[in-house]
């Protein structure tokens, strides 16, 4: 080519024109080839969508995103469609497009409609009649898995036999929605819902008897000794206690004091305590004291 | 020349020989060890988490072993396998890692991160402590090549929205997805 811009000049003696004849043919052409990408300016994941190139020729696409990397030969000047699949997951994107030299793009896919919910809740356990007791947490995804950091309207609800629905208020922060609630006064399962566009997702937690109230004792002296036990063992707002739960005796006769451990069923602790002399016998569940029992002395 | 300024010039070339062997070692030790741990940055920001507040305790585990995940997850596109991904990335994260480099690994591609610094803030903190979000401002050198041939170089700047989960003994990152603003 350069021999031909000799001949046809004759610019042997003025190497400058040469260079600028030499420019000006070659640059056009290499201008010419320069490939730019034009990103849309919002991309919803799993929808397609399309990425317009400048440029004329064969050319290399690549899409490289959180989850995705994708090369293919592509030509300028069309628009290079990306599936649904390409841009599922929602983030950062990167194309780039390559010919003698490359040149990118960024842009972002963002998460489509919250359809579904991950609903936390805590604890599976609580006493009754406990302010705050029970915490909720939900985070909505979309259904390629993406968080949905947008604004979402979510209703928590909270059911227990015998008392009226309760919605608790909820607040929102980063994207998450979290709640707090009481624990109600009576005893049984509550059923905590978060609703999403008419999806529930559900959850359980036992209320149980809180801590015995009223431990009140009653004994009476047979052969092997003292035979105590309690009356119907309830928590402070009429909830039967759980089966298990542990009641401790203690019987004090002069310098002597012994204790007996008795297991609560069907609401009584019974223990058979042996004290032949006059004894103060006292019962104790947790931290609650019931009252003082004076036996005379075995006949 | 006399024999005595032979001898001399000789002993000069071995030093100089010497000198410039030691400089090339010292050289390649230090690309080969930036090479195998790349160089991370993270600072923790605690002080707007709620409604729970973050133990000192937890702070430290969560800045340990959200930089190693990091340094895993270097490592993986890098090297264009998945084995670097175990046990610090769990549920989605755990997912889309995988696909990309299996994805990257079909194309012929790889994706550097280097020189990455984190600026990490939590900005939830569940009341019972079983989930974590964090905002992470990441600035990093990002290179794209197409097998040996770079195709991309920037220096990035990305936001990413970072669930954590208390694992056995270590948080595990359940999603990592990047977000063009807070």
């Amino acid at each position: 080519m350069l021999s031909l811009i000799n001949t046809a000049c004759r610019v042997r003696k003025c190497p400058g024109m040469r260079i600028l004849l030499a420019c000006s043919i070659f640059l056009p052409a290499a201008y010419a080839q320069e490939a730019r990408l034009i990103v849309p300016s919002s991309v919803i994941a799993g929808n397609s969508t399309s990425i317009a190139t400048s440029g004329s020729g064969s050319a290399t696409f690549y899409l490289v995103g959180p989850a995705t990397a994708v090369k293919r030969e592509v030509e300028l000047g069309q628009s290079i469609v990306l599936k649904p699949s390409d841009v599922r997951t929602a983030g950062r994107y990167e194309g780039i497009v390559c010919t003698s030299s490359c040149s990118s793009a960024q842009f972002y896919v963002a998460p489509s409609k919250a359809v579904s919910l991950t609903f936390l809740v805590h604890p599976s356990r609580v006493a009754t009649g406990q302010a705050d007791a029970i915490s909720g947490v939900a985070i909505p995804f979309d259904e390629f898995h993406n968080m949905v950091l947008a604004a979402t309207s979510v209703e928590f609800q909270l059911t227990s036999k015998g008392v009226s629905p309760v919605t608790p208020h909820a607040q929102s922060l980063g994207g998450i929605l979290w709640f707090r609630g009481s624990s109600s006064k009576a005893a049984g399962a509550v059923e905590i819902s978060a609703s999403l566009q008419g999806t529930t997702t559900k959850r359980i937690v036992q209320q149980v008897a809180a801590e015995p109230c009223n431990l009140r004792i009653k004994g009476q002296r047979n052969a092997k000794g003292v035979l105590v036990e309690t009356d119907p063992i309830h928590d402070c707002l009429g909830n039967p206690v759980p089966d298990g739960t542990v009641v401790t005796f203690t019987a004090k006769s002069g310098d002597e004091v012994s204790t007996v451990d008795a297991p609560v069923k069907q609401d009584i602790a019974r223990a058979q305590l042996a004290a032949t002399k006059a004894t103060v016998i006292s019962a104790a569940s947790g931290v609650v004291m019931g009252n003082e029992l004076r036996v005379g002395a075995q006949e | 020349m006399s024999d005595s300024n032979k001898i001399e010039g000789r002993s000069s070339r071995i030093e100089c020989r010497s000198v410039l062997i030691l400089v090339v070692a010292v050289l390649a030790l230090g690309f080969s060890s930036a090479a195998a741990a790349p160089d991370i940055q993270v600072a923790l920001n605690v002080s707007k988490a709620s409604p729970r507040a973050v133990e000192p305790l937890t702070e430290r585990s969560i800045l340990r072993d959200y930089k190693f995940a990091w340094v895993n997850l270097s490592q993986a596109l890098a090297s264009s396998s998945t084995d670097p991904l175990n046990g610090l990335f769990e549920g989605s994260a755990r997912q889309w890692l995988s696909d990309a480099v299996t994805s990257e690994r079909s194309s012929g591609l790889t994706t550097r991160y280097m020189n990455q610094s984190h600026s990490l803030e939590v900005v939830f903190y569940a009341p019972e402590g079983d989930v974590m979000e964090l905002h992470d401002i990441a600035q990093f050198d990002l290179e794209i090549l197409d097998g040996d041939k770079s195709v991309h170089t920037e220096h990035a700047v990305a936001r990413y929205v970072v669930l954590m989960t208390p694992g056995a003994d270590h948080w595990v990152i359940r999603q990592l997805q990047s977000v063009p603003e807070f």
